[in-house]
């Protein structure tokens, strides 16, 4: 078990040591902090005058979109680089290395989330508190940096998924961006799901979308959508699907490149 | 040097081979676009749900969002789709790709925007137009005013790309930089005007031109009125010659991957 945890630690720490050197994404998804949360206090201040409900308190809602913001932007988008090697045919060297391809993948996909959830909570922390003047209490925030992460590593995983997709589809740009935007909705992204419909909110509760962002960001808000107990059975639930999965689809795929070739 | 047409026409052969690659994979193509239109339509309900809670938002009502989504989305799959290279720019200048483009009669930049083509790109073009019709605010006889605002809010685009991605050519491996700076014209361009003030105002008409992607080409399409489509030719036309100048520029700095490869 050590030597397993050791062998897959490499592959976290080399991806830690690319991150620092190459640090322009990460400057440009802090950047993206600025703007959002900039267009977002906009948003929900101009929403606040035309007597939108729920933005009632529209600094709390700044807050909830620093959090699913945070954890988007914190999972790397390991799914172009899967999507590259396998165009490449790249991939057909690294599945002969004597480790798990999938499991190194998400290994270098942590270390690089270890490096940049830790900075880009910062950028997010200062953005909100710039926009709002306000900070929420410490022990919400206490609750959603640990549930963040955990959140942030599952969406990691999901990721790793749609990249093994590009084994069939060639380009998995579509169905990151679909995945993308049923996140901003079922996940509740910049609203949250308490604003959406009920048959919204109810398609939402089959998905991850939920545990991944609104729950743990929902902590911020006066009423949390779960409790802190649920959602650890939540993100265990999803964690095993996703990890099944995964084997699922990797299996699948090694058939698929050992009858049509690399 | 190569007459213009025969520019035009070199441009159109590279369009029609990628359409052409593309639909070989008559798939993964129909895939593509449909998910493309798809993900649009899902980022609307974002505005669906607001916009039932709130009828106007500082003057705009949801009409008016559907069609400055529809003009971006449109503009966006006609770059992508004509001169999908411009997302690659970055890549082929930093790891010498470009080398294999240096040996041809043709334009640099020309070839290397449309040697690829982005199939995704009509599921924007697409979704474009159902978002533009759908908002009720275009008639017939406006219908060559919004074709003129697309094509405009597309040239901006590709331009603002060759501009990002140039970056390369001075500052090495910017690929996700420059991409992100790309998609932060894009976030910009697709949220109502009215939200924006100030210095964000002035700079969303200058260095991150989201005015000229969206707010302009909808103000041509609710007034259509010389001084507008003055305005936004006009502005098409200062942002496609800086991208011209500025990777012109950077070509004379071009270092040679040292690569033998075929290009396509």
């Amino acid at each position: 078990m050590t030597r397993f945890i050791r062998r897959y630690a490499a592959f976290a720490r080399i991806a830690i040591a690319q991150a620092r050197r190459e640090r322009a994404e990460l400057y440009g998804r802090a950047a993206f902090f600025v703007v959002i949360l900039g267009v977002f206090s906009s948003l929900w201040r101009a929403a606040a005058d035309a007597g939108l409900p729920v933005a009632a308190e529209p600094r709390s809602l700044v807050w909830y979109l620093a959090a699913t913001e945070w954890i988007v932007l914190s999972a790397p988008p390991i799914h172009l680089d899967i999507q590259e090697a396998i165009r490449r045919g790249d991939v057909v060297y690294q599945l002969g290395r004597p480790v798990s391809y999938v499991i190194a993948e998400f290994a270098s996909a942590l270390g690089l989330l270890a490096f940049r959830a830790p900075l880009l909570g910062l950028a997010a922390f200062l953005c909100a508190y710039a926009f709002t003047g306000w900070i929420p209490p410490l022990g919400a925030l206490a609750i959603v940096v640990p549930f963040g992460l955990a959140a942030a590593a599952l969406l990691t995983a999901l990721f790793l998924w749609t990249g093994l997709l590009a084994f069939w589809l060639q380009d998995v740009s579509p169905v990151y961006w679909l995945g993308q935007k049923l996140m901003f909705i079922l996940g509740g992204l910049m609203l949250p799901l308490t604003v959406y419909p009920e048959i919204v909110r109810r398609i939402a509760a089959l998905t991850p979308f939920p545990v991944v962002l609104g729950e743990p960001a929902s902590f911020l808000l006066k009423d949390a959508m779960v409790t802190p107990g649920a959602l650890v059975r939540n993100l265990a639930i999803w964690c095993c699907m996703t990890a099944l999965a995964l084997g699922w689809i990797f299996r699948r795929a090694r058939v698929a490149l050992t009858i049509n070739g690399g | 040097m190569a007459a213009p047409s025969n520019g035009l026409a070199f441009a159109r052969a590279l369009v029609a081979t990628n359409v052409k690659g593309a639909l070989a994979l008559r798939g993964a193509f129909v895939l593509q676009v449909v998910f493309m239109a798809l993900n649009n339509f899902t980022f609307f309900v974002f505005w669906w749900v607001l916009m039932r809670r709130v009828t106007t938002l500082r003057g705009w009502q949801i009409g008016d969002i559907q069609v400055l989504f529809g003009i971006v989305a449109a503009a966006f799959g006609l770059a992508v789709t004509v001169a999908g290279g411009v997302r690659h720019l970055g890549r082929f200048i930093d790891e010498g790709d470009l080398d294999t483009l240096l040996t041809q009669p043709r334009s640099v930049l020309v070839y290397a925007l449309g040697i690829r083509s982005q199939p995704s790109g009509f599921g924007d073009l697409i979704s474009g137009a159902i978002f533009i019709a759908w908002s009720g605010q275009v008639s017939w006889r406006t219908l060559p005013v919004v074709v003129a605002a697309v094509v405009a809010s597309a040239l901006i685009f590709v331009a603002c790309g060759v501009l990002f991605f140039s970056l390369a050519f001075w500052l090495g491996k910017v690929e996700s930089a420059a991409r992100q700076i790309w998609e932060l014209l894009i976030t910009f361009s697709l949220y109502p005007e009215p939200l924006f003030g100030g210095l964000i105002r002035l700079a969303l008409f200058t260095v991150l031109p989201a005015g000229f992607v969206g707010y302009l080409p909808v103000r041509l399409v609710h007034e259509p009125s010389l001084l507008h489509a003055a305005v936004l030719s006009g502005g098409a036309a200062a942002y496609l010659a800086l991208a011209v100048l500025v990777f012109d520029r950077g070509l004379r700095r071009y270092a040679s991957g040292s690569r033998f490869s075929t290009f396509g």
